[in-house]
């Protein structure tokens, strides 16, 4: 449905995307993640028409989006990373101008998402929060029943209470067979939401993993703690894979697939622990990684 | 072509801005045309500047807050994520914006006529001694037909940097220069037409010189050719900010 081939647009001073190429299938959720000024909105940009690629071609739907984006936008729920919304009006006449401009009218569903967000839209849009303008972004964003959405960092500005409601909000979404490009820097949602994920980083486009994958954990890491320092020279002396070494600490982290977990536990048997903690790589240390510039993490090499 | 949900909301972001214009705009006229001490000077002071003055702060602001302090703002990615072409959105802004003038420049004229209506003033009250009778309905009509057409250029061409530009600091930077060379240039060169040679030539630098109300109230034809300019000057401009607007980058 959503697709960006080579898309390649130098903003100049390394800023801009380059060669990035992904696509998004019928009722699919990808997740979009990367640090600040990666380059996920510029991509989001393009998507929606606002810009045009210096190189390659985006396209959703079939249909190029500097064509042809007023066409793209009548299937197409876009919600901004950025809550300016238009001046002068109440809550209200901003739902009742978008209701008119994309010539969709279903009050119930509006009734139904207010609701849901608890969003009163009487006042001025002036006056509201940041969070009330994004709850409001989010209703205007749905309400027409959009095949397909375009989501920019859609939980900034909500609260904790709010940002899970609209996880699960998603999800339900997700059930009705919608296709999601959803940007964002905050794992957890990434994490809970998503099928794939594309992680960037300065305007390329660094790893594609399947979601599924990361859940279950990419790989365990085991830290022990030693009681003394002979058993910690000792250990290092085996043949496994060291993530972490600290004399002053006497402390160990190991990398262990989960074939080889009989083996380790063999072979720490033989020495005095004070303490043992294990925990897996989560998409949160994953992405971590690719702040970092080290290219070997978690026992797992990237190239 | 025309976006009418888009079109209200103009009307609402913009109705502070115009109902002061056109307010204080039409309360000078009041006052101009009403009052004894200051009847004389109603075509000097008034219809020489403040109706190219207040019309020229309020598109100087409107035609920025139309386009470019929208998509500084970020606000017009709202609007485009609906099914509206740019071409749609600049017609309406552009459309809404001549539209104001001319509804600005109605109530002022009804307002005058009325006034008018009430104390009527003789030409020659006014200085122009040469001319016999009243100043007529016919005339008052005239010059402000006259002065819509003016501004209606000033508008355009402010349209024009508000399409260009991406960014309110340097639309309304150059509308602002734009803006305030064509009144500053105006009031100089008439000055010069009150009998400061020298400053005769500052009628070449100001679009405002092709409103002449001096030719209306000598009953001649040059203010009707004088409004092929501006109306030319202000399609040319509104083209060209569309064409800019719809084709440009947009930092959204």
């Amino acid at each position: 449905m959503i697709k960006v081939n080579e898309l390649t647009h130098d903003y100049g001073h390394g800023r801009g995307v380059f060669d990035v190429s992904f696509e998004v299938g019928k009722g699919e959720t990808l997740g979009f993640l990367g640090p600040n000024g990666a380059g996920k909105s510029t991509t989001m940009r393009h998507l929606m028409g606002f810009s045009k690629p210096q190189k390659g071609e985006v396209s959703i739907g079939g249909l190029d989006c500097t064509a042809k984006p007023s066409e793209i936008m009548k299937n197409v729920g876009y919600l901004p990373g950025e809550v300016a919304l238009p001046e002068g009006l109440s809550g209200r006449q901003f739902i009742k101008m978008m209701q008119d401009m994309r010539g969709v009218r279903n009050d119930e569903r509006v009734r139904e998402l207010l609701e849901r967000f608890k969003l009163d839209p009487s006042g001025s849009v002036k006056r509201m929060s940041i969070g009330e303008k994004r709850k409001l972004a989010v209703v205007t964003a749905f309400m027409s029943d959009p095949e397909i959405l375009l989501l920019d960092e859609p939980t900034s500005g909500l609260d904790p209470v709010m940002q899970e409601e609209f996880i699960s909000f998603i999800r339900e979404e997700k059930v009705k067979g919608r296709t999601i490009l959803l940007s964002s820097h905050i794992f957890s949602e990434v994490e809970a939401l998503c099928d794939r994920i594309a992680i960037i980083k300065d305007g390329r486009l660094v790893s594609t993993v399947d979601a599924a994958e990361i859940r279950h954990g990419l790989h365990n890491i085991m830290t022990i703690e030693f009681e003394n320092a002979g058993d910690f020279t000792e250990f290092g002396r085996q043949e496994l894979d060291f993530a972490l070494r600290d004399r002053s600490s006497l402390k160990c982290s190991v990398v262990v697939d989960d074939e080889d977990i009989n083996r380790f536990i063999r072979a720490i048997r033989r020495f005095r622990i004070k303490s043992f903690a294990e925990h897996s790589v989560t998409l949160e240390e994953y992405f971590m990684h690719f702040y970092k510039n080290d290219k070997h993490f978690g026992g797992v090499s990237y190239a | 072509m025309l976006s009418l949900p888009l079109l209200k909301q103009s009307i609402r972001s913009n109705a502070v801005m115009w109902g002061s214009m056109t307010g204080v705009m039409t309360l000078l006229c009041v006052q101009f045309s009403m009052l004894d001490m200051t009847r004389s000077l109603l075509f000097t002071i008034f219809y020489g500047m403040m109706t190219t003055i207040l019309p020229g702060i309020y598109v100087l602001v409107t035609a920025n807050k139309l386009l470019a302090s929208q998509v500084d703002r970020g606000s017009m990615a709202y609007v485009l994520a609906t099914p509206t072409k740019r071409s749609t959105v600049t017609f309406t802004q552009a459309f809404y914006l001549v539209n104001s003038l001319i509804a600005m420049f109605g109530v002022q004229t009804l307002a005058h006529l009325a006034t008018n209506a009430a104390k009527p003033i003789a030409l020659g009250e006014m200085g122009y001694t040469m001319l016999a009778g009243d100043l007529t309905s016919k005339m008052i009509a005239q010059v402000n037909l006259s002065a819509l057409m003016v501004c209606i250029a000033l508008s355009a061409v402010c349209f024009m940097f508000s399409g260009i530009f991406s960014s309110s600091k340097y639309s309304i930077g150059l509308s602002g220069t734009f803006i305030g060379v064509s009144i500053l240039a105006n009031m100089l060169a008439m000055f010069g037409n009150l009998g400061v040679d020298g400053l005769k030539n500052f009628k070449y630098l100001t679009i405002c010189s092709f409103y002449d109300y001096q030719s209306v109230l000598f009953s001649g034809n040059e203010w009707i050719t004088k409004l092929i300019f501006p109306a030319a000057i202000a399609v040319a401009a509104f083209t060209v900010g569309e064409l800019c607007f719809s084709k440009k980058d947009l930092p959204l």
